[in-house]
């Protein structure tokens, strides 16, 4: 095993406060017990958030923890563990470093293994998977860990948005996919109810909701500020702060967060503070999960005046008013119609360039707004969800839009045994001699 | 088209397997459409009933992938990349259009690589749900009607309720046709091989419902008035166990060695013809039914008993069948690298197959011949262990 | 008396063992790129060295990756049913052998000397001797020494890609930023072992582990399985012959079989061809 390298140091000190938020969700897991609350294994962009807070279940984030697993470069035991019984290196890494700590524990009657990255996890009452769009892991997921965990109940739902079609027109089956998916949440609560034997407080859900709505316009308010030049944070540090969005959604202090790193950035912009000084490139980070073992790759990047204003990934929300959602009373229905216009709102843009597909169009419009000069992909080989397709949006780019310089990684997101620092650093270096020729070329 | 008579239905079969599409690229000239599915999920009642000819489509496990490569990622499964690599490289140029089954996520996620290179007149992508519940059926009725009107609008002509049953009768028939071949597999020596059956499947899946049903009827036949041979009481059955495995590559490795090949639950073999479409009043309905929720793939199970036990039945009961119909001696189960999938279900189906009394040989591979070799020690090695 | 041959030809090497009730003779030979030929010369050499003809074989039985192409064998077996088997007889108390080879490496479960369950590696290089062969290489360091050589390490340097091309990147990165070439080969072997202990704990290890095929004659090797796995390993006395031996004492069960069903086998080929036959 090789031994801990240290994080990324982040750029804002907003982003400092983020081990807090993961240790408290990792260990709100461990002591949901003692204060009598439910714990559900959850999964994160499910639309399961505002339910589970607003009944008091405490999310257990299978992909937190083995983020945190990679990050401390101590995931291996687990995927090996899970290896050990026939799950193949090849699937999500995500699924399997957890199932193979979940293994273990299950081996030692339910008590943490020892030596587990920040306390691990605890065990769960239920299991919330999820066949939805997202992916296929978050649906077997939770089924192959009930072989080992019989008793704990899986329920697995479907939010499903229409599919990119240009020649169909996604506004009529907007609607189908809306009514399909706010029963599917309807379900989900009958489900959640059974569990904790209590009833849901709708006008709390509602309250939730709200907040959720709240967060969503402020994260996107606070990220816009990145369009500074020089930009005040970077993606190295996005990989952080999208923590309260992703796992906290729907607290007060997911909100909180947002405004103490909307003021951190409105300073550092009145200072004339950024991430890379100078700030040579500007670089969008067009897709793919980060890889969690080489987040210090970030300040390679920036050490060499390149910084990431915008990213993709992780941005798992947009402003609210753009989304132009149907005004309905019930909260559920609120999250299925934004749940589907949170995609669908890139079909007409997509529709107007012909060839174009809305994740590029969504590429091209964060290039325009924050000025990029090159885009960077990660391609991680578990994760089929997030990185099958990326060739296709790189060439689409290209095609559609311009010939800018891009560079697709290839790695993983847990498994750092096909990780190679020099090797990643070579390339790095030498799509940096394209964006010098690139931007030369440009004047 | 072939000549299907009596005694050479095998050799149709044959042909229509080396020579994968001959046929429809026959009725392609003769002015028929041609639309390609991916899958046992594509709903192939409804492309009958719009009178075009489905055709599924299939890879070749010797063909190393000279030009996907370009275009899809490497970390996509094997099966998916190989099709798509045989269609960039115009293997599938008789097609009007293709429908994409929301199987899993290699199919998903590729979908626009697929429908971006190819630039086919006609594309759907079929957003089958992945849960099973009432509002899920209803969703699934929707969204077959979707893909009912793309076709409509596509051919040119309405697809009628009648035509629709019309379908659903004629596919149901060729399923018992090829049920009613899967039992001359019981006996002790089985009637077909493994490898001439996979030759069955695979050319029955590229033909008109009419003319496959016809095939299934000749080999039936055929392999009826075979003079039964003494069977060898040392050689094991064995059951394969799989999603798109539709070549005979992996079957003679198994059949080279002695042991018969007596069952499979692949998605181009039992999965495709053990449960037929119910005639409902709304014959969208009986479609919609029998895709979620009769249909045993991993993407579309969700368990509903109180027991993990109950569960695992509900999931797998259908190979425990199969092992005591078929007296199965051992299982092979064959799962391509990057299936998620199936893959996640490997732990619990060796243990639940293995609890029904088949050993299980589990093997991850490439959809490639070039790790044949390698996959034979292992077969070859599993079958002296259950000797 | 009747003697029986087993024929195993492996990636790298090729061996023979003849066998009556005890073990009359074994060889080691270079696996050429014609097996075939190379499979009769060694035979030759075997009977030779004990004294026998071909003629005298009762039964001969071929294993390994390339026992279809051993033209006078009378059946052949899978290397991993004849390395149990081999195992059982030399170490009788073994119930776990970890097998690496030049290109695969594998895990079998013995009862009785017979297979209960097995593994193997897949299709790339991590956690078989041609890993180490390519490290070997790249440090300029002879195969025979590396195994010792990284026993003198005063800590491992942790590698971590088990990829084979970046692992020798790494390699020659690190051997560059100044790491001595035994704390290098240490991490290589941990690495090694890491993989094959992964590999082989899908089966349920159960005490005595045996280490055979050539990575067993790598001392550091065997070291870093045993802190793996946590305990001693056995090693046979000649860990290359076991498959070939397991072979040799297949045919004689097969022989007795034969004998007890009143049926006497008859040898598929007669003569040893000479060994120009296949040029
Ligand atoms: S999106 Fe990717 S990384 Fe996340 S759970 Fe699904 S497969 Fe795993
Ligand atoms: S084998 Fe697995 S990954 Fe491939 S198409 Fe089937 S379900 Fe999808």
């Amino acid at each position: 095993m090789a031994e801990e390298k240290k994080g990324r140091a982040v750029a804002t000190s907003t982003a400092a406060k983020i081990p807090k938020f993961v240790r408290g969700n990792l260990s709100a897991t461990l002591k949901a017990k003692e204060e009598g609350k439910k714990v559900a294994a959850a999964f994160i962009a499910d639309g399961q958030d505002e339910i589970m807070r607003a009944m008091d279940i405490v999310p257990a984030w299978g992909e937190s923890f083995s983020g945190v697993c990679a990050a401390k470069r101590d995931a291996e035991k687990y995927l090996q563990k899970a290896e050990s019984d026939n799950f193949s290196r090849s699937l999500c890494t995500y699924a399997t470093c957890n199932i193979g700590f979940d293994m273990m524990r299950e081996e030692l009657g339910g008590a943490t293994p020892e030596g587990a990255p920040w306390g691990g996890m605890g065990r769960p009452d239920m299991m919330l998977g999820n066949g939805q769009l997202l992916c296929d892991p978050r649906f077997k997921w939770p089924q192959a860990t009930q072989h080992y965990q019989q008793d704990v109940p899986v329920f697995v739902t479907n939010m499903y948005y229409p599919p990119w079609d240009p020649n169909a027109d996604h506004h009529e089956q907007e609607a189908i996919y809306v009514k399909y998916a706010t029963e599917e949440l309807r379900e989900t609560v009958k489900f959640c109810e059974k569990i904790t034997g209590k009833k849901m407080d709708w006008d709390r859900l509602a309250a939730t909701v709200e907040l959720s709505d709240k967060t969503w316009d402020l994260f996107i308010d606070t990220y816009e500020l990145r369009k500074h030049i020089p930009t005040p944070m970077d993606t190295g540090d996005a990989m952080n702060t999208m923590v309260p969005l992703t796992f906290n959604l729907g607290t007060q202090e997911a909100y909180d967060f947002y405004v103490d790193l909307n003021a951190e950035l409105r300073q550092k912009i009145a200072d004339g503070v950024g991430v890379a000084n100078p700030e040579r490139y500007r670089i969008i980070w067009a897709a793919g999960l980060p890889s969690w073992f080489a987040l210090g790759d970030f300040q390679y990047f920036n050490g060499k005046g390149v910084v990431f204003p915008v990213e993709v990934t992780y941005r798992g929300c947009e402003k609210i008013e753009r989304l132009d959602l149907p005004k309905t009373n019930d909260p559920l229905e609120h999250i299925a119609w934004r749940w589907v216009r949170y995609w669908t709102h890139w079909y007409d843009a997509a529709k107007k360039r012909p060839g174009s597909t809305p994740k590029v169009e969504r590429i091209i419009e964060y290039i325009e707004d924050y000025k990029c000069d090159g885009a960077v992909f990660h391609s991680a080989f578990s994760c089929r969800s997030w990185h099958a397709g990326i060739m296709q949006q790189a060439a689409t780019l290209k095609k559609v839009y311009k010939d800018i310089p891009i560079l697709i990684m290839e790695g993983d997101i847990v498994d750092i045994s096909s990780y190679n620092e020099a090797d990643t650093h070579n390339r790095i270096d030498a799509f940096i001699e394209t964006l010098a020729a690139y931007k030369k070329r440009q004047g | 088209m072939t000549d299907i008579r009596d005694g050479n239905g095998l050799a149709a079969a044959e042909k229509l397997y080396t020579q994968y599409g001959s046929r429809a690229r026959e009725l392609k000239a003769s002015g028929k459409k041609v639309i390609g599915y991916l899958s046992a999920l594509g709903p192939v009642e409804i492309m009958t009933a719009a009178g075009v000819l489905p055709i599924r489509l299939k890879g070749n496990v010797s063909e190393a992938i000279s030009k996907g490569d370009a275009y899809m990622e490497t970390i996509v499964c094997p099966f998916v990349r190989n099709v798509f690599d045989l269609a960039v490289k115009g293997k599938y140029d008789f097609l009007d259009g293709m429908v994409l089954p929301h199987q899993c996520d290699s199919i998903d996620r590729t979908n626009e690589t697929w429908s971006y290179a190819l630039k086919l007149p006609y594309w759907h992508f079929l957003n089958v749900p992945h849960v099973t519940d009432d509002p899920s059926i209803a969703f699934m009725k929707e969204i077959l009607r979707i893909f009912i009107k793309t076709l409509e609008k596509f051919t040119g002509k309405a697809i009628t309720d009648q035509a629709i049953a019309d379908a659903v009768k004629a596919h149901n028939n060729n399923r018992k046709l090829m049920r009613e071949l899967y039992d001359l597999r019981k006996s002790n020596l089985p009637l077909i091989s493994g490898s001439e059956m996979m030759k069955v499947l695979v050319a029955a899946m590229s033909i008109p419902v009419e003319e496959s049903s016809a095939l299934i009827e000749a080999v039936t036949k055929e392999v009826k008035e075979r003079k039964p041979a003494a069977a060898n009481p040392k050689a094991k059955r064995i059951m394969l166990i799989g999603d798109q495995i539709d070549d005979v590559a992996v079957i003679e490795a198994i059949e080279s060695t002695g042991a018969y090949l007596v069952m499979d639950d692949l998605s181009t073999g039992s999965k495709m013809y053990w449960q037929d479409v119910d005639a409902t009043a709304d014959p969208v309905q009986g479609i919609a039914e029998r895709y979620l929720r009769k249909l045993k793939i991993p993407t579309t199970f969700v368990g509903s008993a109180d027991t993990y036990q109950g569960i695992l039945e509900e999931r797998f009961g259908h190979m425990k069948k199969y092992v005591n119909e078929f007296k199965v001696d051992g299982a092979i189960l064959f799962i391509y690298k990057y299936c998620d999938p199936y893959g996640f279900e490997v732990p619990a189906i060796k243990s639940y197959v293995e609890a029904a009394g088949a050993p299980v040989l589990y093997l991850e591979d490439e959809y490639s011949t070039s790790s044949l070799a390698r996959v034979k020690t292992r077969i070859e090695a599993f079958l002296e262990m259950i000797a | 008396m009747d003697y029986f041959a087993g024929v195993d030809i492996g990636s790298t090497m090729t061996k023979v063992v003849i066998v009556s009730d005890r073990i009359e003779v074994s060889l080691i030979g270079p696996t050429g790129p014609e097996h075939r030929k190379l499979a009769n010369r060694v035979m030759e050499e075997a009977l030779n060295k004990a004294c026998l003809t071909f003629e005298n074989l009762t039964y001969i039985v071929a294993t390994g990756y390339g026992r279809i192409n051993v033209p006078f064998a009378d059946r052949q077996i899978t290397e991993i049913t004849c390395h149990a088997k081999g195992l059982h007889s030399l170490l009788p108390s073994v119930k776990t052998v970890v097998d690496i080879g030049g290109q695969d490496s594998k895990g079998i479960k013995v009862v009785n000397g017979k297979v209960m369950n097995f593994v193997m590696n897949d299709k790339c290089a991590a956690g078989t001797g041609r890993f180490l062969e390519i490290i070997a290489d790249s440090l300029g360091v002879p195969l025979e020494k590396i195994g010792e050589i990284s026993l003198t390490a005063e800590k491992i340097a942790a590698v971590s890609s088990t990829c084979t091309v970046f692992a020798e990147q790494e390699i020659i990165s690190r051997l560059a930023s100044g790491e001595p070439i035994a704390n290098l080969l240490a991490g290589i072997h941990d690495a090694v072992a890491t993989r094959v202990c992964s590999l082989v704990k899908k089966l349920n290890v159960e005490a005595d582990i045996a280490v055979t095929g050539g990575g067993a004659k790598n001392i550091g090797l065997v070291k870093a399985l045993e802190s793996k796995f946590g305990r001693a390993l056995l090693v046979p006395p000649e860990p290359l012959i076991t498959g070939a031996l397991g072979a040799a004492l297949m045919g004689k069960d097969i022989f007795a079989k034969y004998m007890a069903e009143g049926q006497k086998p008859t040898r598929s080929v007669n003569k040893l061809e000479e060994a120009t036959f296949f040029e």
